[in-house]
């Protein structure tokens, strides 16, 4: 059973101090059958109380203000946590009799968050591709593996190119991105087919020398809906089995939902991020990356950015203020 | 009676319930005031509406059209002619109302809860979940006294034959209440006598009433709780009467910018401090309301503030999340939820409703396009519908196009005759096209209506669409003791 320390940092660093901010945290490692937290500590600049709650998608939230004027703002997660290897699914049903019971939750909570199709102007595209690419024999499972070999070999994994704000319209075009470009790629295909498809955010922990892409700062993978299974972790940006190296954080429709931090404050709208995410093991092989070594993480940008210059700044007030009342 | 110069020159309009006209003969509860108004000379009458135009342009009771873009704050045109509702009527009104509400209350709590209601298959699960105003937020959140509808603006309407339809349920921030308050004021001084002598029930009760319920939602148990009412701010249509409530009821008229959370706790910013509030009464749209958690745009909201709601720190009147019970594809199911939860046979009817997503349904609606209204279901205020009788093709053809990309944004229905009431217009009077909007309030004692409402009036000969950013203007409403 592995045991894993991670250290994972996010630094906000603005150019003026800041103040009155309100910020939310989904940093706790999801409690299961295949993954415990062991301990956890989260320590943040300025001390404040961190008040803790389950979202509808059962992640544990964090949500704390820090008034007081601030020019950084340091959240450092300090996490021991044991995972199990789980088994993969059986090849023991006949594929006609799985997809059917896809088909029965169509209209079931949760699966039908996890079903809803996002309409894009490549839509028309993807489907004719994820139809083409599934074969008419494939069991859901093996649908999972080959949309998950295709994206991996589809897809360029370039960092910077996009961010959280980019839209599948441009993923589609560039057919490059990072990790939860990836994940949310992947999840659209599989509800295409009926496969109930979820977003998740966590670590991915390789072994020693391996290198494996996401390192160093939060990853993202999806997980797809078995029938007779439940939740499988598939990870396109390095095409294989979430299993016992990955570690969950949090699920939800889409990235959205799972955002590790984000925050809300009043100040300069210029500010700088930097995520770090180093992994020990139980056998205290260090990570490739030592805690406290930043990557600049630009795909994270969640805070709120107004327009600089005042006066549109005011115009877009305006605008908000007109809302329809009913 | 006596046959007064107005009514002889009256034309009520075929097929069309008028509420003065009735049988060859003015309706008993309106010979009152006819008589009155017959004994007022035609210049005596044009005086008064001069006056009442002037008053409201000196009190500044105004709203503000978006589209129009020039000026854009307008009086809200008034007819002098009061709009005349009878004890019978009024009771069958009130009681269909309190029934609905308590069914929409019960269904919120349903759906942000257990959801009994979508797994007996009463309302379709996909209706709910592709709801935008079903926020996921709001699951299992609990709220003071399981109330979700605070305030409530049911829209009614009478059908040709003067039989009372739901038109939409507003329960999210429904407006126009300072209007009702403010038609009397001026009623009073333009026909001073003929209050008591009709017997009219007063409507000033409302702030009181309104005041009463958000300090009974204070979390903090102490004397003086702090009351807010948030206000998108001054370019809002409907600012004028987030001042007026705000002075009426004696609270703090605040935007975003002047509240701030700290530790799941809201403060308002004072000369002498922060202050603590308990209850925020807000005209904030739910997406704007915390940049945190819903549109991270929002300038107008306050970060954070759905921790404070979430942890009990806070009230927020109305409730977040509550658009999935007045979404337009949602109303259809109401009187099954009447059934559903109260076991009762709803009072007040629905208007069949066409849900677009149901490609049978559709097509039948694209079959008789002429004889549908078809609406958004999150929009209000008139905005993007299309009247099927009253546009060309080309407007429909674009309409259906703009359908068929989401066919679930839309509902259709037959278009119903509204009922139609006098209006002093050149000089005489006219019949014109209204609708009914009553204000309802919900506290821990229970659902109070103050006898009146707003009547609006589509001035316009022969229109059908009575909102105020769409032309539309309103009268006094009278309930008779």
């Amino acid at each position: 059973m592995p045991e894993f320390k991670i250290q994972h940092l996010t630094k906000y660093t603005y150019p003026a101090p800041v103040r009155d901010s309100a910020n939310q945290i989904i940093l706790y490692p999801i409690q299961d059958d295949y993954q415990e937290v062991i301990k956890q500590e989260i320590h943040i600049s300025g001390d404040p109380v961190i008040d803790t709650f389950i979202d509808y998608y059962g992640n544990k939230v964090g949500s704390f203000t820090y008034s007081e004027p601030h020019s950084t703002l340091l959240i450092n997660s300090k996490i021991l946590v044991q995972t199990k290897y789980r088994p993969l699914p059986g090849n023991d049903i006949f594929p006609a009799q799985q997809w059917q019971d896809l088909e029965k939750l169509r209209y079931m909570v949760p699966f039908i968050d996890f079903l809803r199709l996002e309409y894009f102007d490549g839509f028309d595209d993807l489907k004719a591709l994820v139809e083409a690419e599934k074969s008419k024999d494939d069991t859901p499972y093996q649908a999972v593996l080959r949309f998950s070999r295709y994206v991996y070999d589809n897809f360029q994994y370039i960092k910077g190119v996009t961010s959280v704000e980019t839209t599948m319209d441009e993923i589609w075009k560039l057919k490059a991105g990072v990790c939860q470009d990836f994940a949310h790629i992947l999840t659209l295909m599989l509800r295409l087919v009926g496969i109930p498809a979820r977003y998740v955010s966590g670590y991915i922990c390789t072994h020693h020398s391996a290198t494996m892409r996401g390192e160093g700062a939060t990853h993202a993978w999806a997980e797809a809906y078995i029938p007779d299974y439940g939740w499988l972790g598939i990870d396109p940006t390095n095409n294989c089995i979430a299993n016992e190296a990955h570690i969950r954080l949090a699920v939800g429709r889409n990235f959205s939902d799972c955002s590790p931090v984000k925050g809300v404050y009043k100040g300069a709208s210029d500010h700088r991020l930097d995520v770090s995410v180093a992994v020990g093991y139980e056998d205290d092989t260090p990570s490739m990356h030592q805690p406290g070594e930043f990557i600049e993480a630009p795909e994270h940008k969640p805070m709120t950015t107004f327009p600089k210059n005042s006066y549109q700044r005011y115009m877009e007030m305006l605008q908000q203020q007109q809302q329809q009342q009913q | 009676m006596q046959e007064s110069a107005y009514f002889s020159q009256y034309n009520p309009i075929k097929g069309v319930w008028d509420e003065m006209y009735g049988e060859n003969n003015i309706r008993d509860h309106y010979s009152k005031v006819i008589d009155y108004l017959s004994r007022e000379s035609a210049e005596d009458l044009a005086r008064k509406e001069e006056l009442a135009k002037r008053l409201f342009m000196s009190q500044g009771i105004t709203f503000t059209v978006y589209s129009s873009g020039e000026g854009i704050e307008k009086i809200f045109p008034f007819d002098i002619i009061p709009r005349i509702i009878t004890v019978d009527e009024w009771a069958f009104v009130e009681k269909g109302i309190k029934q609905r509400l308590n069914a929409l209350n019960l269904f919120l709590k349903d759906v942000y809860n257990n959801q009994f209601i979508v797994k007996d298959g009463i309302v379709p699960i996909d209706i709910i979940y592709s709801c935008p105003h079903f926020l996921r937020e709001m699951y299992q959140l609990e709220v003071p006294y399981d109330i979700y509808v605070h305030i409530a603006g049911i829209d009614l309407i009478r059908d040709h034959d003067g039989t009372f339809y739901v038109l939409e349920d507003n329960l999210r921030t429904p407006s126009g209440v300072s209007y009702m308050l403010e038609n009397r004021e001026i009623t009073k001084r333009l026909f001073p006598d003929l209050l008591p002598q009709c017997c009219v029930r007063s409507v000033t009760e409302y702030p009181n009433i309104l005041y009463k319920n958000l300090l009974s939602l204070s979390p903090r148990q102490i004397s003086n709780p702090t009351i807010v009412l948030l206000s998108p701010g001054i370019y809002n249509s409907a600012y004028f009467e987030h001042t007026t409530l705000a002075r009426l009821m004696g609270v703090e008229l605040v935007e975003g910018r002047d509240l701030v959370v700290k530790n799941q706790k809201v403060y308002m910013k004072t000369t002498v401090g922060l202050q603590q509030v308990d209850v925020i009464y807000r005209r904030v749209d739910d997406d704007y309301l915390d940049p945190l958690v819903f549109n991270p745009s929002s300038i107008l909201g306050v970060a954070g503030i759905m921790g404070a709601y979430r942890t009990g720190n806070v009230a927020i009147v109305n409730a977040i999340g509550n658009g999935v019970a007045d979404d337009k594809a949602v109303y259809a199911y109401v009187p099954e939820m009447i059934k559903y939860y109260l076991n009762e046979e709803p009072i007040l009817k629905n208007v069949p409703t066409f849900q677009l997503s149901n490609i049978d349904e559709r097509q039948y609606v694209f079959g008789n396009i002429n004889k549908m209204v078809v609406k958004k279901t999150n929009g209000s205020g008139g905005y993007g519908m299309l009247m099927g009788h009253a546009s060309t093709d080309e407007e429909i053809d674009d309409y259906k196009k703009e359908i068929l990309k989401d066919p679930r944004n839309f509902i259709a229905q037959p278009t119903i005759s509204l009922s139609a009431a006098p209006c002093y217009m050149q000089g005489g009077l006219h019949p014109r096209r209204i609708d009914l909007r009553p204000y309802a309030l919900c506290g821990p004692e229970g659902i109070e209506i103050v006898p009146g409402g707003l009547t609006r009036v589509a001035l316009k000969e022969g229109s059908l669409v009575v909102n105020s950013s769409q032309g539309g203007g309103s009268k006094d409403t009278w309930v008779l003791a």
